[in-house]
């Protein structure tokens, strides 16, 4: 394999010899006023045709060009183009920093030239957001969340309602891998999935993958949900916060070093536990609730070569209730990088990551008093290199070595409990993985991203580890020693996307890609949980594998102020996991026994029309999809809806700019309801209502929708501090969108039986809150 | 189950509503029980359409055996109507029973092992450790689990005479060998001082703890519902709904104070 990648390599850099003559353009785009690096940002030579290129992560951009006088014009959305004239003699360093402009009117309309990357990029499949854009976006308790932001784009589905959770074109929650400056973030909520972990504040990029994932992302087989923090800005100190209804929120930011170094420490923390002791009911009152984050970057730029960044997340949720029993839960991540520029053109970034979830559940009765704990750690070490080989090749390659070390459950008690202490066994194991990505332009018209990653993933000992027949009985059992290699897989995943310019404004595009995972989340309860465990590939478990191929056609109107895309998906899934019925999944050492396999499919059409620029902006987009599975176990071994299975569904968001001091917005959502299993028929057992039940998912939902909106009032200018309040309604005409449905013996009728549909959120929900900034 | 705290304290709305669900009514249904307490009884009924009363039509003129590993054979007899019984039946901890059911050109068989017999110690009220504002109480059963052995045990709770809608059932994964005090936890009926409640105790096989558990999983509601609903694994062919189990059994009853 590595021979295959070394071939390549000797391959592409074979063929730029034979390139005129050319030198190097290359250096990083800034924000002027704060410092932080722009992440795609766009460079264009106007002098050469089709010369573009964008800066990556780290806002670094390299470009080529033979000997003469050229314009380099440097574009970002809400940011002022900026045109610089160069006299190329020979390779040279240009550094750049963009404005925002003050005068919102300004930015708005006039300081965002379009540009059509969205038509020429080969990449499919992905969705930018403006983190601009998601403040703007009315949500639940003034809480802006660029999870629930990101269910209001084709192709994503809400878990549900007021749920961070997300299904993106058909996939599991847990096949969206989610990055937090490149840390896995295992469980991305807070409060039960009404909350993200992510506090909009420390926040600077949001890139979502739904198909054609480069090369450098692996490991879940839907999406990549890559969120990158602030960098902190390197000019001014700053103090930015916000009281909200539910919780308040505090950045402060500044130079270590004015222009070389900067640091960012942003935190948030709700107090729902107020709310809970005005509570009538005693029990609520007595309890704790609450959540926090804490978010913390800095970085140092040591020269134009070297960069070092070092960042930083902890949360935790809180939930205990008076003297019975306490529960906490969290993720902690860290990551610390070093940016190389080994020439202009090779730019290297080294990044060890540290990443953590855990929880823990408490009884504190005097009886059966334990401790429950479980813990995922990853440690994480990759390389990175990006390498413009010349303006019509941008190779990417890299390596990965990912640890695992998952804890699935301790319980520990006293001698005087009721309770045994039991501990099941830890599982060790790797997730390594080699790729390549090539972008070509291949011509004035086809642009060609291409590339390979190939993943080993190996289970270690020490532990013992056994094999199961059908009813879940121990057939074999062996045990390892710490180190041994128990079972490994290697998988070979290909990547490619392209995109054919009919004309400038126009394009059409494709993609195949499969993905795989070895981490597979276990729960058969319905929404995300605290308890949420995750078990590793094994010699009982395959790894998931998915192959995705889509095509699009992509159109700007209006000189590229508007942006429409038509994509069409289709999905295999192979080695899905369900559970067997009556599963025991929680403190089980033979866990693996409880699952059964099968496989998927999923497919849909996703229309999306965007408005980027001007006083009024938005988007629209629909998604008409079906999702499948199939288990030999399960509805008879025929295909089955998934449980986010959704016919349609429907966003509309609009952002209206009145004047300097009033924005105002809108969303509207409409979805078919979720697949649901209903009873068929009933019976009794034992002096109980039992219900019987045919096929599986064979029933809906009603449909869902609801319209929410938002006003953001900016305080008058001064020189000195900044202000502005943010209103919004939630659910405005208070539909009753369901949550649940149960069914019981009628509390009304004698000796019948009823169905209760339970909602939330089902009044409109005002909210306010106060931001500041000096 | 840690959903269902927070759901009063956000704004939740409920309401009996109507679906239009399909109708695999039909279906046989068989409740077998052998016990050491002499009252051994096979109840055979249909199920009927969800919107239908509570009223299960009795399965008569079938022919009912139970034999055990010895080769010892019963035939059941049918006194009302879809119920089956034998006075000769009395059950032996230990004795692996098989149920054969002949009705309507089919058969159904089942096979259950009676566990050993533990002994409920005691059924004591405690002070409602959720709700202790209004003096409600909590029914608290207690028995010592015996070290080394795989046991499960199935609860049925009466108050006033009127069974609790609850399925309490445990298995020793976590109390093995332990003296093991336990709430048996509901929101279907608030106890308070002066009530009679009767519990019984029963302790079952693994194949019928498993069909109690996934019922049991499937009445809890967490957020979106529960895991999702299924007929429970059923230790009876031919898919019948329904169980059969060879259990011990024993009573206590007391009234609050």
């Amino acid at each position: 394999m590595l021979k295959t990648f070394a071939f390549l390599i000797i391959l592409f850099a074979a063929s730029g010899l034979y390139a005129q003559k050319k030198f190097v353009i290359s250096g990083n785009v800034k924000d002027e006023a704060t410092g932080e690096q722009l992440i795609g940002a766009s460079i264009r030579i106007l002098e050469i045709p089709n010369s573009g290129t964008s800066t990556n992560n780290y806002g670094f951009y390299s470009i080529n060009a033979p000997e003469g006088n050229y314009t380099l014009l440097f574009t970002y959305i809400g940011y002022q183009s900026f045109a610089r004239k160069i006299s190329l003699r020979k390779s040279q360093t240009v550094n750049v920093s963009l404005s925002t402009k003050t005068n919102l009117q300004e930015v708005v309309v006039s300081a965002n030239k379009p540009n059509n990357d969205q038509v020429t990029s080969p990449q499919m499949g992905l969705e930018k957001l403006n983190m601009a854009q998601i403040n703007q976006v009315p949500v639940l308790l003034g809480e802006r969340d660029i999870l629930k932001t990101i269910t209001l784009l084709p192709g994503v589905k809400s878990s549900g309602e007021g749920n961070t959770g997300f299904y993106v074109r058909g996939g599991a929650s847990d096949q969206n891998l989610i990055l937090l400056d490149e840390a896995t973030v295992y469980n991305a909520s807070h409060l039960f999935g009404f909350f993200s972990t992510f506090n909009s504040d420390a926040i600077k990029d949001v890139s979502l993958y739904k198909g054609g994932m480069p090369a450098e992302y692996g490991g879940r087989l839907s999406s990549v949900l890559d969120v990158k923090m602030n960098e902190g800005n390197n000019q001014n100190f700053t103090v930015q916060g916000g009281i909200g209804l539910i919780s308040s929120r505090l950045k402060i930011e500044g130079p270590l070093v004015k222009d070389k170094g900067s640091f960012m420490i942003s935190a948030r923390r709700t107090y729902v536990d107020v709310f809970l002791k005005a509570s009538k009911d005693t029990t609520l009152q007595g309890s704790i609730l609450y959540f926090y984050d804490l978010n913390a970057k800095a970085n140092y730029h040591f020269n134009d070569k070297n960069a070092i960044y070092i960042s930083g997340y902890f949360g935790k949720d809180v939930l205990g209730l008076k003297n019975t029993f306490g529960t906490n839960w969290g993720n902690s991540t860290g990551t610390l990088r070093f940016n190389h520029l080994f020439t202009n053109r090779l730019f290297s970034n080294t990044s060890l990551v540290y990443s953590n979830y855990n929880f823990a559940v408490e009884s504190f009765s005097t009886t059966n008093s334990f401790k429950v704990t479980s813990q995922i750690t990853d440690f994480n070490l990759k390389e990175d290199l990006q390498y413009s080989l010349n303006n019509n090749h941008t190779l990417k390659f890299g390596l990965n070595v990912l640890h695992h070390a998952i804890s699935p459950g301790d319980v520990t008690a006293s001698e005087s409990s009721g309770i045994n202490s039991k501990s099941v066994e830890k599982r060790y194991g790797f997730e390594n993985a080699a790729y390549i990505s090539d972008e070509w332009k291949a011509g004035d018209k086809l642009t060609v991203l291409y590339g390979l990653r190939l993943s080993g993933m190996f289970l270690q000992g020490p532990g013992t580890f056994k094999t199961y027949d059908a009813a879940g009985d121990a057939l074999t059992s062996q045990t390892y020693g710490s180190g041994d290699v128990v079972k490994s897989y290697y998988n070979l995943e290909p990547r490619f996307s392209a995109s054919y310019l009919l004309n400038e404004e126009t394009s059409l595009k494709a993609s195949y890609n499969r993905n795989t995972q070895n981490i597979h989340l276990l729960s058969n309860s319905t929404s995300s949980s605290p308890t949420d465990l995750y078990v590793l590939s094994s010699n009982n478990i395959k790894p998931e594998i998915a192959d995705q191929v889509s095509t699009g056609w992509f159109k700007n109107f209006k000189e590229n102020q508007y942006e429409f895309s038509a994509e069409v998906y289709y999905k295999w899934l192979q080695n899905q996991i369900d559970y067997k019925n009556g599963a025991q999944l929680r403190i089980n050492q033979d866990v693996e026994s409880q699952l059964t396999f099968g496989s998927g499919r999923a497919y849909g059409l996703e229309l999306f029309l965007k408005k980027k620029y001007g006083r009024f902006n938005g988007w629209v987009g629909y998604t008409l999809s079906r999702t499948e599975r199939k288990f030999d176990a399960i509805n008879n071994g025929n295909y089955f809806p998934a449980k986010q299975d959704r016919t349609h569904d429907l966003s509309i968001v609009g952002i209206y700019n009145l004047n300097k001091r009033w924005t105002f917005s809108a969303t509207f959502i409409y979805g078919t309801g979720n697949a649901i299993t209903y009873p068929t028929g009933k019976y009794n057992i034992n002096g109980l209502t039992t219900y019987s039940y045919s096929e599986r998912n064979g029933y809906r939902l009603p449909p869902t929708n609801r319209l929410d909106v938002g006003a953001t009032l900016e305080g008058k200018e001064h020189k000195k501090y900044h202000s502005s309040w943010t209103f919004g309604i939630y659910n405005v005409y208070g539909y009753h969108n369901p949550y649940i449905i149960t069914f019981r013996d009628s509390k009304t009728v004698p000796n019948t039986t009823e169905a209760l549909e339970t909602s939330i959120f089902s009044t409109a929900i005002p909210s306010i809150t106060w931001n500041f900034k000096f | 189950m840690l959903m269902m705290l927070l759901l009063p304290a956000i704004i939740s709305c409920q309401k009996v509503i109507d679906l239009k669900l399909k109708d695999a009514s039909g279906q046989i249904v068989i409740e077998a029980n052998v016990d050491n307490n002499n009252t051994s009884i096979v109840k055979l009924s249909q199920n009927v359409s969800f919107t239908s009363v509570n009223t299960y039509p009795p399965v008569s003129g079938a022919t009912v055996t139970i034999s055990d590993q010895s080769g010892k054979s019963y035939t059941l007899t049918e006194g009302i109507a879809g119920n089956y019984s034998s006075s000769q039946l009395q059950g032996t901890s230990l004795n692996t029973y098989n149920l054969t059911v002949q009705t309507g050109g089919k058969t159904y068989t089942g096979r259950s092992t009676m566990p050993p017999a533990i002994a409920l110690d005691t059924i004591t009220a405690k002070n409602d450790e959720f709700n202790n504002g209004n003096n409600q109480k909590e029914i608290t059963v207690s028995y010592s689990d015996p070290a080394g052995i795989k046991n499960q045990y199935l609860f049925l709770m009466y108050v006033n005479g009127v069974q609790v809608k609850g399925i309490f059932v445990y298995n020793d994964d976590l109390t093995d060998g332990k003296h093991v005090s336990r709430p048996l936890r509901q929101d279907d009926i608030d106890i308070y001082p002066g009530d009679m409640v009767k519990v019984e105790m029963q302790c079952i096989d693994k194949a019928n703890y498993t069909y109690w558990f996934a019922l049991q999983q499937q009445q809890q509601n967490g957020p979106g519902g529960g895991v999702t609903p299924s007929n429970p694994p059923s230790n009876l062919s031919n898919n019948a709904l329904g169980y059969f189990s060879a259990h011990t059994t024993q009573t206590k009853t007391i009234r609050v104070q």
